[in-house]
């Protein structure tokens, strides 16, 4: 134990043995916080995002580079809004982004390849991980939300697409299939059926980029930069409001229609 | 914590089996029968085998026309999609054309009324018995799917490799591997780096105590000068390995082109020959009986004698089995449940005449009627049926008209 954590501990006002008992109720709550932060960042990124991450040949130059860290930081904003405000934690846009990712790889390996026969080229995922990271280091560095917003969605958004592009840039080479050219991915996602999904679902690029030629992604980078600026601020004042529970006040007809026995002394 | 991974565990399980069992049923019979009887009509459809090896290939090929009557309630085949029904990528798709044309993306502007072929070439991946479908995917409609016929795959499924050379020259060894470790590394890096920065806070007293210092004012013993320091040199650590492994990656692969999206057209078909003018009469289903009987006006228009070889409608075959010709034009191979055994009844067989003009009454008696599940279309809002009939004149050519009117239920016979 640190000078700093008995500092702590001593400004808190507990005894060891108090510390101690909060110790194992510190890893408790860890552990379904987890839990819970997984669940609600992969359901809020399916619900909104999905398929951009699915799948290798969703991922084009306008609407992934666009979509997926716009909804990503939602949920890092949120629960980065709530670690800081109860506890000055700076983990919460790290650990929503950490623990997405590692659930995703399960249900890659596990649903996508294991069950549906999909091999993981296909369904590689992407990651706001990096961006997330920077969002909580800016945050401890400022300690304001307002300037995490500015830089720090800044940055997410700009981050996501370079970051990602290190390793998804080898499925952009092209290649020639059936006398067309394609990208790799193209050529993945033809050759690997998914019967329920007809090409013209995907809802990628249609050209509308091509004035812009070879910066299309970085068109979209900075423009999905500009919008997380403001989702950050939001869902981190969603996050806020989350942690500041108000009751509403009943009288004793409302108790008793639930059920409570109300002592006739009190009324 | 065991208890709630298994939990998660079980439901995503039960949630992805649900899922498997659809994938495999492939909503084949699921679909209304006023779209399998009026929209896309599958014909001459052959599988080049039954049998195959890992990494040996199936050619499906054949035609299919897209009946005049289509439902109103369905969307005109603007922008379709050739595919194929088979639960997930047991199979791997090589090639598909519609007229020829490869139809690695959607085809856009197909006529109704008109007639176009399709090849798919399906190489094998996974071992197990595969039912393998043409699927026409209709923009706004949903699929139709075309006959299927069961493919058993055997080998060992770790012999499947996929290779590509890119047009740049790099060689792919396996498609269905290719540059994951590369992902898996950088993400297990950038992972890495998260954990560090995770567990350098949890080790520290942390929900109660410092909620309650929180609560006293006291954040400077929160938050350290040394967290500052950590969280600087982090964040300068991922700006330069994302700067420096961005530009380098850029100049590993300086060639890259974006997701290639858009349709392609093709004119139909020639007109397949028509030599026989049918005015639609009547047509009814027999419920108890199940029996779909129809009543039509049939004029011959060519100079050739013809007579009725063949009824068909979402995917089942009924012959006119006192006709040679016809019979003969079932591969021995073709699905046998999509051939019902009774075939088409006609009352009067003899050919008709070039000229001649005669009313004649079909019979296709068959369980097969309740087995495809086509005879919910007693339940539609819009109970009308659609099919080809098929004639053949003296020399064994072919021709084709289409039949389509509305179909009443009864439990009498009338005609
Ligand atoms: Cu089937």
């Amino acid at each position: 134990m640190t000078d700093n954590d008995q500092a702590i501990l001593a400004a808190a006002e507990m005894s060891p043995r108090i510390a101690r008992y909060s110790r194992t109720f510190d890893y408790l709550i860890v552990v379904i916080a987890a839990f819970l932060v997984w669940s609600v960042t992969h359901i809020h990124f399916l619900l909104f995002a999905g398929d951009w991450d699915f799948f290798i040949d969703w991922k084009d130059r306008q609407y992934w580079i666009l979509i997926t860290p716009i909804v990503s930081i939602m949920s890092a904003a949120a629960f980065q809004a709530i670690f800081w405000t109860l506890f000055r934690l700076p983990i919460g846009a790290t650990a929503s982004a950490l623990l997405f990712l590692i659930g995703v790889w399960i249900v890659r390996y596990h649903a996508w390849e294991g069950m549906a026969y999909f091999p993981l080229s296909l369904v590689v995922p992407a990651t706001g991980l990096v961006g997330a990271m920077a969002l909580d280091f800016i945050l401890v560095l400022s300690r304001s939300w307002v300037i995490t917003a500015v830089f720090g969605g800044v940055i997410y958004g700009l981050s996501f697409f370079p970051t990602n592009w290190i390793y998804l840039a080898p499925y952009f080479q092209p290649a020639e299939h059936m006398g067309e050219m394609a990208s790799v991915a193209d050529i993945i996602g033809y050759v690997f059926p998914r019967s329920g999904t007809p090409e013209y679902i995907r809802i990628i690029e249609r050209g509308t980029l091509r004035t812009f030629g070879d910066s299309a992604n970085w068109v979209s980078a900075f423009f999905s930069a500009f919008v997380c600026m403001f989702a950050y601020s939001v869902f981190w004042l969603m996050g806020v409001v989350a942690c500041t529970p108000k009751y509403i006040p009943v009288g004793y007809r409302f108790k008793e229609l639930y059920g409570a026995k109300i002592d006739a002394g009190a009324l | 914590m065991k208890k709630a991974t298994l939990l998660v565990w079980a439901a995503t399980t039960l949630l992805f089996s649900l899922m498997d069992q659809a994938a495999f049923a492939h909503g084949e019979r699921a679909t209304e029968p006023y779209i399998r009887t009026r929209t896309v009509h599958w014909y001459d459809v052959t599988w080049s085998t039954d049998a195959l090896n890992v990494n040996d290939t199936v050619t499906v090929q054949g035609k299919f026309h897209l009946l005049n009557d289509w439902p109103d309630s369905v969307s005109l085949p603007n922008l379709v999609f050739l595919s194929n029904g088979s639960p997930g990528a047991v199979m791997t798709r090589v090639e598909s054309y519609i007229n020829e044309i490869p139809a690695r993306q959607s085809t856009k502007g197909l006529i109704v009324g008109r007639d176009y072929d399709f090849k798919l070439v399906m190489k094998a991946r996974k071992v197990g018995q595969w039912h393998l479908h043409p699927v026409m995917n209709i923009h706004g409609a949903g699929a139709v799917v075309g006959p299927g016929e069961w493919i058993t795959v055997s080998g060992n499924e770790a012999d499947f490799k996929d290779p590509l050379t890119t047009l740049t020259g790099n060689k792919i060894d396996d498609l269905q591997t290719f540059g994951v470790s590369r992902v898996q590394m950088w993400q297990f890096g950038f992972g890495l780096i998260a954990a560090v920065w995770i567990l350098w806070w949890l080790r520290r007293p942390l929900i109660i105590s410092r909620w309650l210092v929180v609560k006293k004012g006291r954040e400077d013993l929160l938050i350290t000068p040394m967290d500052d320091k950590v969280a600087a040199a982090l964040l300068v650590l991922l700006a330069i390995v994302v700067l420096v492994g961005y530009t380098r990656t850029t100049s590993e692969f300086p060639e890259l082109v974006p997701l290639q999206s858009g349709s392609l057209s093709t004119p139909p078909l020639p007109k397949p020959p028509h030599a026989v003018e049918i005015k639609f009469k009547r047509a009814e289903y027999d419920v108890p009986g199940r029996s779909m009987r129809l009543s039509v006006e049939m004029t011959n228009t060519s100079d050739q004698p013809v007579s009725v070889g063949e009824f068909t409608t979402a995917n089942l075959r009924f012959i006119n089995k006192s006709l040679p010709a016809a019979v003969a034009a079932v591969s021995s191979k073709f699905p046998k449940e999509l051939v019902p055994r009774n075939g088409l009844v006609i009352d009067h067989p003899e050919p008709l005449a070039p000229g001649e003009s005669r009313l004649v009454n079909l019979d296709t008696t068959d369980a097969a009627w309740e087995v495809e599940r086509l005879v919910s279309f007693l339940s539609n809002v819009d109970s009308r049926m659609g099919g080809l009939l098929f004639f053949y004149d003296g020399k064994g050519n072919r021709s084709m008209s289409e039949v389509y009117g509305p179909i009443v239920p009864v439990f009498k016979k009338t005609i």
